[in-house]
């Protein structure tokens, strides 16, 4: 590698490299706005001026913008020269010539970007008389503030939102000193990533909505290094609290997956931590009482229930209380799971082994593909994967999704597929038999599927990722398959159903769910114990499961939020939210994370993990320590301290995948089912009051042409009737929807009893 | 000297397809297809024919440098954007003949092998844009236009874009953006246009004076192209000469003709009992020079040397009645207001020195106001991230030497003196 001098120092650099990026990766600082490492140069702020020394002893010096000026060999560059700290005062007094005195009362106070420059760079004087441009400035929606005086016109803020995230709805408007960045009318922002925009903007033009709420200076926040609770990628965050209460989370960067970025769901999820219906009394029966009493309750059921009881853990739940919840189960001689549906279980098992066995990519990794494939709702279950999707499709990769709704990366997509969700894997199985024998690709094809397997076949960096929710078991094998005949170079990825979801999935025994669940149906257990788990709250088997729990003792349930399953708890005892303990979260890529605990609440809740050590200790089980579950689970492998950047596992032994089982019951109406989610559906996040503001109206969504046949209209009002009850939604037409499905969110799925991919009867009302 | 491009415009309106053919039209297109493309601009560089958009960069030059072999499709954009103060050349070729242009446009894309080309028209000319529309219809209808022209095998499309307003349209990089349908704001010097121009193909950018001046070159040859020129000039020069003179005029003249003939023999020297206290040679963004200067070639070095820039040819004269202070603030305000807002120095440092010298005109100057005027300069020119600052700066820079003591009086006196005797222009 060469290099060249800053001052004296010598600053190795890539080729292809300018002066600002080469330095900042050397960590010696030029002052910058404009620049930043995800959006590149763009030589506007004109406030990287340095002086590069000339080659030639007749020539003199030069200012240049560091950020437009390739790194060459030999070059003797200096940020300190006085030719440049004037420049850079002079961008500094222009600037501030509009922008608003206002430090004390601003919200990026002490992490402002120009605050620090100008203190950096002076002038430590003011002597311009006129008046300061003005704007009025937009509701832009529950999450992101904006102030637009604030704004030094560097562009960060489109460049971001248009060219990285590809969202639509937010740009540069007028010219002169009054360009304006905002949408064209008020209203909320409409990207999923929208939220990045308070730190990408250098000043405190775009703030986080939600924090101002609840405001307190960063500089008094108490911040840990902690994990995004709120999907399988597993985002670096830095959440922040004070006087014990959850504030704000930002990013933390991670070299391999979010680097700069999170999603709205990881930035602003964190307000489940303060819902007003959040359990925070432990229950026994009705009663209020205190945790010891609780702990007390719960092991005279225990103890009553002898072999008879049964434990459900979460792949919402993190490592260390799935392992420790499975040993005291087993131990005391009952049954165990770590998920609540056997369709889920079944599908995400084998994910887990295919990754197992195939590897899959880092999200950085994901944006170098150059075809990719996606099968789900990519968006609604690991946002940040759809931004690295998007990344890749702005390097060119040409993007295939099949999807069964309304999808905000279909609508990039080169392929755009829809298919109602039984087909999903019908049409992967197509796709490998296209790839395999090369004839079949010309035989007539309606949904485009023959010129996607070409452009996989003939990629160099194919990348195939499932969403495993809605793909079951059927449909991730099908999608493994599908990469393997696309041969070594085709990467796979699958989105798993929570944050430690592939956790959760080591801790399970085949087949574990469907045990627990047919075994608490018959009465053999007679005590449930639930973690972190809502198996009332399933859409498929929700129903049975309110059905079955009525036949036990005892309902012992430990979570941070309300749901079906806490409000039916015999005993109750309200843990803490991951902010407020620590632990261990294993993503899709089979990384083991840890998060730190952020901050301790006045009345502080014990960690779910700690309640069963409590319970098991008690119990004389000998299964107390949670550092042993895990290491037993996971032997070899030093566990990462929080901060650390994980470790990823390396194949397991248990390498042979059975085959898929199918995992829904036969069909029993006309309407297939197909799950309407978006970008903060998840159990946690559903309790964030700003952002679930935003969720979509709750009803029966279908495709145009399917309401043309059926004869229902836009306006009519539909009767769906399903398993565990009947239940009345208004009728949206969407032609987004795929045929012969109808789309319904989460709740209603759990009301009527059916699952994606099941079927309903559908009727008009009068 | 012999009138070359203006001799067809008359109050009586554009010549059509056939007045113009009897006019000689078109026949340069005979002798381009025979010289070939090479051949064109071989003449066209014999010809030292230079930019008329302001900068003065020899036209065959440009074209040879763009390479025969650049990759298709390739682009070719006739600058029409004309907003600088003062200048209004190329509004007269275009309402007065437009099929002069649209033969320049023929032979420009052939020499460049160009197949389609565009004429950007700045708005306020929609009417000339819409008369250039009807032009290149007909040329289209006689087969000058369109697939195998004239039987030469050549093949163009010729389009018309009305531009949606200001004055960095005309920045070639900006102009680009702004036919792509984005933000006007130029683009980095690097790739350069000619490589990666338009949707990021070779784009060859041209004002409309040094594209009409071609089929004449072809027509008559490169050596009585540079006998046009006197006093080491090449070629014909539309001057435009306004401001505080008898009679405002266009005049197609010599390259090279002085200011002082231009102003007193063509727009009949200051108003009656008037006196020349200074004027700008080239347009709204060139330096100032004083009356000594007068006798200034208006030539690219000649002018340069003298301490400013021929610019567009635009000359605009200031007399004794005039405060130059406050031609200079109107200045100020036009620049700062015109700015495509994408760097600091430009955006924001433009304003401030408006502001500076709406204080000063009004009575609210501040001791050492001269001095931040001239920092404010040497801390905006240098760094802006194109050409419009430092044109911007330019009058403002030369002024605070040219009309050191008008600015002087203003803070003295508490404000504008002309003003004060009732008699501010
Ligand atoms: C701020 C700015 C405005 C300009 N406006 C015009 C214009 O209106 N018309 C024009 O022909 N050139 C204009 N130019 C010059 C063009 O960028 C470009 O140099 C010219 O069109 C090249 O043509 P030429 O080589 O034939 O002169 C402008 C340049 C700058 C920096
Ligand atoms: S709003 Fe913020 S990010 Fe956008 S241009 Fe202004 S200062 Fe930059
Ligand atoms: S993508 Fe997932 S892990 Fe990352 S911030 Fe969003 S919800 Fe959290
Ligand atoms: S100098 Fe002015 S016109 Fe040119 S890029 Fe900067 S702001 Fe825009
Ligand atoms: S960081 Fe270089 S110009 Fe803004």
């Amino acid at each position: 590698m060469t290099a060249f001098e800053i001052d004296a120092r010598q600053v190795p650099f890539n080729n292809g490299d300018n002066i600002l990026k080469a330095a900042l990766n050397a960590g010696v600082e030029i002052p910058h706005f404009c620049y930043h490492h995800a959006l590149g140069s763009l030589g506007a702020c004109r406030l990287c001026a340095v002086e590069v020394k000339p080659e030639q002893p007749e020539q003199r010096p030069r200012v240049v913008m560091a950020c437009m000026e390739p790194a060459r060999a030999g070059l003797k560059v200096s940020v300190a020269a006085p030719a440049a700290l004037r420049a850079r005062q002079g961008v500094i007094e222009f600037l501030m010539t509009n922008h608003p005195h206002d430090c004390p009362v601003c919200d990026e106070g002490g992490e402002c970007h120009l605050q620090d420059m100008t203190v950096a760079c002076g002038p430590p004087y003011r002597r311009y008389r006129g008046r300061k441009r003005t704007f009025i400035n937009q509701d832009l929606g529950p999450l992101v503030h904006h102030e637009m005086n604030r704004c030094i016109t560097c562009y960060r803020c489109t460049r971001y939102y248009q060219q990285y995230a590809l969202g639509t709805d937010l740009g540069a408007m007028r010219l002169r000193n009054e360009v304006y960045f905002g949408r064209f009318q008020d209203g909320p922002l409409e990207s999923p990533f929208a939220g990045n925009l308070v730190e990408v903007c250098p000043t405190g033009v775009f703030t986080d909505k939600v924090f101002r709420s609840r405001f307190a200076r960063v500089w008094d926040l108490d911040t840990a290094p902690s994990i995004c609770p709120h999907c399988s990628v597993g985002c670096n965050t830095l959440p922040g609290a004070r006087l014990g209460t959850l504030r704000r989370v930002r990013n933390r960067d991670h070299a391999e997956l979010n680097r700069w970025f999170l999603c709205d769901r990881g930035r602003f999820g964190h307000q489940y931590t303060e819902h007003p219906e959040r359990p925070w009394q432990a229950r026994v029966r009705g009663q209020t009482v205190n945790y010891s009493d609780a702990l007390g309750a719960a092991l005279d059921q225990l103890q009553r229930a002898g072999a008879a009881v049964a434990g459900v853990g979460s792949p919402r739940e993190d490592l260390e209380s799935n392992a420790l919840l499975q040993r005291l189960i087993i131990r005391h001689g009952g049954f165990f799971a770590a998920f609540t549906d056997p369709g889920i279980e079944a599908a995400t098992a084998h994910a887990v082994r295919y990754i197992n066995r195939m590897g899959t990519p880092t999200l950085a990794a994901m944006e170098h593909a150059d075809a990719i494939l996606v099968a789900g709702e990519l968006t609604a279950v690991a946002p940040m994967m759809d931004l690295g999707v998007r990344q890749a499709s702005r390097n060119k990769a040409k993007v295939g999704v099949i999807h069964h709704v309304a999808d905000p990366l279909a609508t990039l997509a080169d392929y755009d597929i829809r298919l109602a969700p039984r087909q999903t894997s019908v049409a992967l199985k197509r796709l490998q038999g296209m790839i395999a024998t090369t004839a079949e690709q010309s035989s007539g094809d309606e949904h485009g599927l023959a010129q996607l397997a070409a452009t996989l076949m003939h990629a160099q960096h194919p990348l195939l990722i499932g969403v495993v929710e809605t793909l079951g078991a059927y449909g991730v094998a099908a999608l493994a398959k599908l990469a393997q005949s696309l041969g070594g170079q085709a990467a796979l990825a699958y989105a798993l159903p929570g944050p430690n979801a592939y956790g959760a999935a080591i801790v399970n025994e085949d087949g574990a769910t469907q045990k627990v669940l047919e075994a608490v149906e018959t009465g053999k257990v007679r005590c449930l114990v639930v973690t972190a788990a809502d198996p009332l709250g399933d859409t498929r088997t929700g129903w049975r499961w309110r059905e079955a729990v009525g036949r036990l003792d005892s309902l012992i349930v430990m979570d941070c939020v309300d749901s079906a399953t806490v409000r039916a708890a015999d005993i109750l005892i309200p843990t803490a939210a991951w902010a407020e303990r620590s632990g261990y979260f294993i993503n899709y890529e089979g990384r083991v994370q840890c998060f730190d605990r952020v901050f301790e609440r006045d009345k502080p809740l014990p960690a779910s993990v700690a309640v069963i050590a409590d319970l098991a200790n008690a119990l004389d089980l000998g299964a107390g320590e949670p550092r042993v579950a895990i290491a037993d689970l996971l032997p070899g492998i030093a566990l990462p301290l929080a901060g650390e950047p994980g470790i990823r596992l390396t194949p397991r032994v248990r390498l042979d995948v059975p085959p898929p089982i199918e995992s829904v019951a036969g069909a029993t109406g006309h309407w297939q089912v197909g799950l309407a989610s978006w970008y903060g559906d998840d159990p946690l996040a559903d309790h964030a009051a700003a952002l679930s503001s935003l969720a979509p109206a709750s009803t029966a969504t279908i495709a145009p042409d399917t309401a043309r046949i059926a004869e229902l209209a836009t306006d009519a009002r539909v009767m769906l009737r399903g398993p565990a009850g009947s239940l009345p939604l208004p009728l949206c037409i969407d032609a987004n929807v795929a045929e012969d499905t109808v789309a319904l969110p989460r709740s209603a799925m759990c009301q009527i009893g059916v699952g994606h991919g099941g079927y309903v009867e559908l009727e008009a009302m009068p | 000297m012999e009138v070359v491009l203006t001799p067809r415009i008359t109050p009586a309106g554009p010549l059509g397809l056939e007045a113009y053919r009897v006019a000689g039209g078109y026949t340069s297109l005979e002798a381009a297809f025979d010289l070939k493309p090479d051949g064109v601009i071989d003449v066209v560089e014999a010809a030292q024919l230079r930019g008329r958009g302001g900068a003065g960069f020899p036209c065959g030059l440009k074209w040879r440098l763009r390479g025969s072999d650049a990759p298709k499709p390739r682009y070719l954009i006739c600058n029409l954007d004309e907003s600088e103060p003062g200048t209004f050349k190329d509004r007269v070729l275009l309402y007065g003949d437009p099929h002069q242009l649209v033969e320049s446009m023929i032979i420009a894309a052939y020499a460049l092998q160009v197949q389609r080309a565009f004429i950007f028209v700045r708005g306020e000319y929609a009417q000339g844009a819409s008369g250039l529309t009807t032009a290149i219809a007909e040329a289209e209808h006689a087969g000058l236009l369109g697939d195998n022209i004239a039987g030469s095998g050549f093949d163009l499309r010729l389009e018309v874009h009305v531009s949606a307003g200001r004055y960095i349209c005309g920045e070639e990089s900006a102009l680009v953006n702004a036919l792509e349908g984005r933000r006007p704001n130029p683009r980095p010097r690097m790739p350069r246009i000619s490589a990666q121009g338009l949707w990021g193909q070779p784009t060859t950018v041209n004002n409309v004076e040094t594209l009409v001046n071609v089929p004449h070159i072809l027509r008559n040859g490169a050596e009585w192209f540079r006998n046009l020129g006197i006093h080491g000039g090449t070629g014909p020069k539309l001057y435009g000469i306004s401001g505080k003179v008898d009679r405002p005029c266009l005049v197609e003249r010599s390259m090279g003709s002085t200011a002082r003939e231009l102003i007193y023999e063509h727009a009949g020297g200051p108003q009656a009992q008037r006196q020349i206290i200074g004027f700008m040679p080239g347009g709204a963004s060139t330096p100032f020079l004083g009356p000594d200067q007068l006798d200034v070639v208006m030539d690219f070095e000649a002018v340069a040397q003298a301490g400013s820039r021929l610019g567009t040819g635009a000359i605009i004269v200031l007399d004794d009645l005039s405060c130059p202070v406050a031609v200079v603030l109107n200045l100020m305000q036009f620049f700062a207001r015109e700015s495509c807002g994408f760097c600091t120095p430009c955006r924001d440092g433009l304003p401030y020195a408006a502001q500076i010298l709406s204080d000063i005109v009004a009575g609210r100057g501040h001791v050492g106001d001269l001095l931040l005027l001239e920092e404010l300069c040497e801390k905006i020119a240098p760094y802006s991230f194109c050409a419009f600052a430092p044109g911007a700066t330019m009058p403002l820079q030369s002024s605070l030497r040219v009309f050191r003591d008008h600015f002087e009086q203003h803070l003295a006196e508490g404000g504008c003196p002309y003003a004060n005797r009732g008699q501010r222009p």
